[in-house]
Order: C-alpha cells, then sequence, then structure tokens
C-alpha cells in the first residue's frame, strides 16, 4: 500500500471550467437529470457534490419527444432515443430556473434547434436567465433535423457557433459527437468560432431488434448507446481533442460511460478538465459521493493536492 | 399545464437507497417467484401502486422496476412477486437468502385512496396482481373493497373457499385469496386455463358480472384500480367507459432512471393543455384511465 502524501481532507477538488470554478468537476450530463431536482429525490444525494447541472435539452418551442419504447439495455450499456422532450426556452426560463437552488450548484442550459436562427434565440433567451453557461448540442442523434446532422459537419457546426457566440456572453460549450471520422477537426473549427469549451462525447448511434416482431425496439428505430460500453471511444476522442483544446487552452467536459472514481482518473488523465456522469447515475444516483470519495483518496496518494494537478497527465 | 418535467412539489429524500438483503426465496410454477427482502426505510415509507428499481447483478447497466407487493413497517420487510421474463429478472430470481440486492425505493405515484367512503374494485392479471394485494391490505377493515385476479398458471398464493358472497358472481367461483380472506377481502379468481373454482374467462370480465350486479347508489361510489397486462387494461378501460366506474391504471414501460431524470419511461397522456409524454416512474406508474388516450 502506498504512502499517503497529502491528507485527503487538504485536497482541493474544485475545476476550473471556461472561466467557471466549479465546486467540484463532477457534472451531471444533459438528458439524464431532467431539468434538475429530479435526483434530490434520492437521500444522500447532495448538490454540493456536484460542479454543475446541465439541464434537459432544450428547443425554442416545446418537443413531445418521441414516441416509446425511448430506452433499452444492451451490452454494458443502453440505447436512448427521448427526442428532445421539452417545454420551450420560455417556460424553462420562467418557470423552472427559478426554482432551482442556484445556491447549491450551478446550472447550464443545453440548447438545441433545428436551424441556425433557432439556436441563436435559445442563446439569447438563456443569457438572460440564473444559468452559467450554454452547451451547445449539434450531436443528439435522435431528432429529425439538427442535432448530430450539424455536428458531424466541421463547417455547419463551426456555423452553429457563431450563430449563438453574439447572442450571449455566458460561456459557450459545444458538445461533440462521436459519429465522425474527424472530431479534432470539429473541435477546432468550433473552437475558432467561439467556443469556450467542449463536451466528448455524446452518444454513439446505434439499434436493437426484437426477434419476435422483427421491429427495431427503439421507437425512433435508432438511439444513442451510452455506458461503459463507449469508454474506451470516449477516451480515445478526448485525447484527440485535447491535441486541439491544449493549444486554444479550452477545458474538456470528458464524458462516455463514466461509472467509477477509476474511470473518472482516466478521463482525467486523457484531459477532462471536468467529469461528465450520465448513464452511470442509472446504475447508482449516490455515484458522485462515491466517485468523489475515491478521488481525493487518489490524488492524496498520488502526491497531488488537487484535481487540477490531474488533468492532461498522460504520457505517451 | 406543460410537459413533464416541471413538478417542483416538495420530493427530496422520498426515494431510499438500500441494500435489501434477500430473507426469503420461494418458487412458483409459472416462472414466478416471491422474495422477502429486509429494506427498512422502503417498508416505512411504502404506498399502494408504488414500486422498487433493483440493480439485479453488478454487469447489468439498468435496474430493474419490481412493484411492491406488500410491506411489515414493523419487521422493516418488503414482498415482491415477479416473473423471470427476460434475462434481467431471469438474474433476479437466482439471488438467494443472504444475498444484497442494491435497491432504491419507493417510488412512483400511488394508487389514490384517500376516500374510505368508496367500494374499491382491485383487479389484478399475472404480475399485475401484487400492487393489488398491497392496496387491498391497505384498505381491509377501513373501506370496502373486493379483489379480482387472474392468471393463466397456478395462483402464487394459497387458496381457499371464500366465505364472502359477491353479487354477480356464480357460486362455482369459490375460491379467494387465504391472506386475503383473512384480512376480511373478499377476492375471486379468473383463469383460461381449466382451474377449479376459477371463472373460466379473462378477470375483467369476472369483475363486469360483479360490477353490473351492484346497485347504481353502489355503483356511484365504487372506483376501479387495475394493473396487468395492456390487454387487460384495455377490457378494464371499457368497463369502466362501459358501467360509468372510473378506473386507475398503473402501467410499466422500459425504464431507465426510474427517479424522474431521463424520461426514457414515458406514456402519451391527455390533459386540459393538450397531449403530453409523462413519465411512468415518477408521474406514475398510476394513472386514471381517462387521462390515457391509448385506453380511450
Amino acid at each position: 500500500m502506498s504512502e499517503q502524501l497529502n491528507p485527503p481532507t487538504q485536497i482541493d477538488l474544485s475545476a476550473s471550467f471556461a472561466g467557471l470554478k466549479l465546486q467540484t468537476p463532477l457534472v451531471l450530463l444533459s438528458g439524464c437529470v431532467g431539468f434538475g431536482e429530479e435526483y434530490t429525490r434520492v437521500e444522500g444525494f447532495s448538490n454540493a457534490d456536484i460542479g454543475a447541472v446541465i439541464l434537459k435539452g432544450t428547443t425554442l418551442e416545446p418537443r413531445m419527444g418521441n414516441a416509446p419504447h425511448r430506452v433499452y439495455e444492451t451490452p454494458s450499456g443502453m440505447l436512448n432515443a427521448i427526442g428532445l422532450q421539452n417545454p420551450g426556452a420560455r417556460h424553462v426560463i420562467e418557470h423552472i430556473l427559478p426554482h432551482l437552488p442556484h445556491h447549491e450548484t450551478q446550472f447550464w442550459a443545453n440548447a438545441n434547434g433545428s436551424t441556425l436562427e433557432e439556436y441563436a434565440e435559445v442563446a439569447r433567451l438563456f443569457d438572460d436567465s440564473p444559468v452559467t453557461a450554454i452547451e451547445i448540442n449539434i450531436s443528439c442523434p435522435n431528432v429529425k433535423a439538427g442535432g448530430v446532422h450539424f455536428g458531424n459537419n466541421a463547417e455547419m457546426a463551426a456555423r452553429v457557433v457563431a450563430a449563438m457566440r453574439p447572442m450571449t456572453k455566458k460561456p459557450l460549450i459545444t458538445k461533440l459527437s462521436p459519429n465522425n471520422a474527424d472530431i479534432a477537426e470539429i473541435a477546432r473549427c468550433c473552437i475558432e468560432a467561439g467556443s469556450d469549451g467542449l463536451s466528448v462525447i455524446n452518444t454513439l448511434v446505434g439499434m436493437a431488434i426484437d426477434i419476435e416482431s422483427r421491429r427495431p425496439v427503439i421507437g425512433n428505430i435508432s438511439g444513442g448507446l451510452s455506458g461503459p460500453a463507449i469508454k474506451p471511444v470516449a477516451l480515445w476522442k478526448i485525447h484527440q481533442t485535447r491535441a486541439v483544446a491544449a493549444k486554444h487552452d479550452i477545458p474538456i467536459l470528458g464524458q462516455g460511460g463514466i461509472c467509477s472514481a477509476h474511470d473518472g482518473i482516466e478521463f482525467a488523465i486523457a484531459g477532462s478538465d471536468a467529469l461528465g456522469l450520465g448513464t452511470g447515475l442509472f446504475y447508482d444516483p449516490l455515484l458522485p459521493a462515491k466517485i468523489l470519495g475515491e478521488l481525493r483518496t487518489y490524488l492524496g496518494n498520488h502526491g497531488l493536492s488537487s484535481y487540477r494537478e490531474l488533468v492532461g497527465t498522460l504520457e505517451v | 399545464m406543460s410537459l413533464a418535467d416541471n413538478d417542483f412539489t416538495p420530493h427530496r429524500n422520498t426515494i431510499f437507497e438500500e441494500q435489501a438483503e434477500v430473507l426469503a426465496r420461494v418458487e412458483h410454477p409459472g416462472d414466478q417467484y416471491i422474495l422477502r427482502v429486509k429494506a427498512a426505510k422502503t417498508a416505512q415509507h411504502a404506498q399502494p401502486g408504488q414500486f422498487v428499481h433493483i440493480r439485479v447483478s453488478e454487469a447489468r447497466p439498468l435496474r430493474r422496476p419490481i412493484s411492491i407487493m406488500l410491506t411489515n413497517p414493523e419487521k422493516g420487510t418488503v414482498d415482491l412477486l415477479f416473473k423471470a421474463i427476460g434475462e434481467g429478472t431471469r438474474e433476479l430470481s437466482q439471488r438467494k437468502q443472504g444475498d444484497l440486492l442494491p435497491m432504491l425505493g419507493p417510488i412512483g405515484r400511488p394508487f389514490d385512496l384517500s376516500d374510505l367512503n368508496k367500494r374499491y374494485v382491485l383487479i389484478g392479471g399475472g404480475v399485475g396482481i401484487p400492487p393489488m394485494i398491497f392496496a387491498a391490505d391497505h384498505l381491509a377493515g377501513k373501506a370496502d373493497v373486493v379483489v379480482f385476479a387472474g392468471s393463466e398458471v397456478a395462483f402464487p398464493f394459497s387458496l381457499r373457499p371464500s366465505q364472502f358472497l359477491l353479487p354477480g358472481i356464480a357460486g362455482n367461483t369459490i375460491l379467494a385469496i387465504a391472506s386475503l380472506e383473512s384480512r376480511g377481502v373478499a377476492s375471486r379468481l379468473a383463469s383460461n386455463a381449466d382451474m377449479y373454482g376459477c371463472y373460466q374467462g379473462h378477470v375483467p370480465n369476472l369483475a363486469g358480472e360483479y360490477l353490473r350486479a351492484l346497485k347504481e347508489s353502489e355503483r356511484a361510489r365504487t372506483v376501479m384500480l387495475s394493473c396487468g397486462p395492456h390487454p387487460m387494461l384495455h377490457a378494464v378501460a371499457r368497463l369502466s367507459r362501459e358501467t360509468g366506474v372510473a378506473a386507475q391504471l398503473s402501467l410499466e414501460e422500459h425504464m431507465a432512471c426510474g427517479i424522474g431524470g431521463c424520461a426514457g419511461c414515458v406514456v402519451k397522456t391527455k390533459e386540459a393543455g393538450g397531449e403530453y409524454y409523462r413519465r411512468v416512474c415518477v408521474d406514475g406508474p398510476v394513472f386514471p384511465a381517462e387521462m390515457l388516450p391509448e385506453f380511450a
């Protein structure tokens, strides 16, 4: 057993992200935690363990979302195709944000659209709201227009960022799709268009088939694959993106199957300034506190006094 | 009224994560299993219609929602009845006495049992029977309640001839669930399999014979609660329209988080503002039948 060099209590678990200070590096991912107050149902869950909560994907107008089934378990993961069910940006701002405990953690918006104009308008609306950052979802695989159709093309991705940039002073974080050939090039274009941070990665597109009915299990036919199954893909995409992002001093919110402190530490070493939790919360809604405890121990055992010192320390 | 995800009724600390120890496991014909687990907080707080969300094994990404059949708040135990249908429930069925199951509960909007002047007619089919047992236990001695249960495999309960007469029910439909009899609750069984003492046919038809035999004034104060396969719920919804007796239906759907986060487990609803998808886990699993276009 290695000697503990730093007592766990003195370890600084805060994170820096696009000019924001997060109380911990853990960020609850959009689409997994509703509009921010769902997980506090569970005794023992605390917003104090969370750096930021990213609210469910929001469009300008309300959307019903896709017909069920919307989720399905797959080996070491799951498929989902929710279809951006949301009550519209104005409703979120007027009727949901005022009720959120902004003193307990930060809340970020997740902006979506079918057109550049819609993305821009959603950014403008959220600019005048208590969210501290806006994540740009150009990688949702489960909608007919926009989403991943913007995110798989570097030029289109950059145009979305550029359309939103003049509408807000809040940090813009672009959520990148893994469903493309060159994530680093898309990252570079988004950064040059004004993105202050990157979320890496969104889900991989996949499907499942019911062999009795010979129909797709998911109502939307395809869905986004998440969970431990995609962890190696996520680490590789973060590694590729990091090379570009570090040059511009742009932070990465690493995500894709993190289910333990061990996973989170791998993502940190690969270059994740913050750690996104999504499907892992479905295994265990009390995962955040467990990860923080083990992360503290790991940092102490390795002579580090802060999370930030661990980020991007990969030796190749 | 707007989309589902904006309910700010105080709900903090209402769901508990417990390491539920398996105290007993009983296997019944037809891949039916009853597990008794120790989960003190869930036992303390659960209401009829609610469910638990169980991590059946380390390797399995998603939990499995299982409805609660009975609780013993004093002993801190929760009884679960389920069928091994897919891989997850198959694994759950193999858990042994002493195993620990990470379990979230109690979850969901329960049946509305608040009006004790009502007559409650409970209609359960297959693995939809357990919430009826819980509701009947809760209502026993407090309100008029009768249970109709349907199954195509042997009922996983002790049965005995009923001591209660029920209007509209033929004399040879006599078998009842013994534990309910002991609590003073009348019950009758239905099956398409040739089972002695049971009604030959679908359980909503059995319930229909009872409802139609009630006096008009009695029917007016009656409400149905139901849980079971979709064709059965459709029949209960039809019965509700025919008789004017309101029905509360408990639904199931593929579920991921089970606590309202992912909007994965939705059902279409029709409300004042239009049609919406609501979450089965926390907006349900119990919905008034008239709110569900699928059952209209």
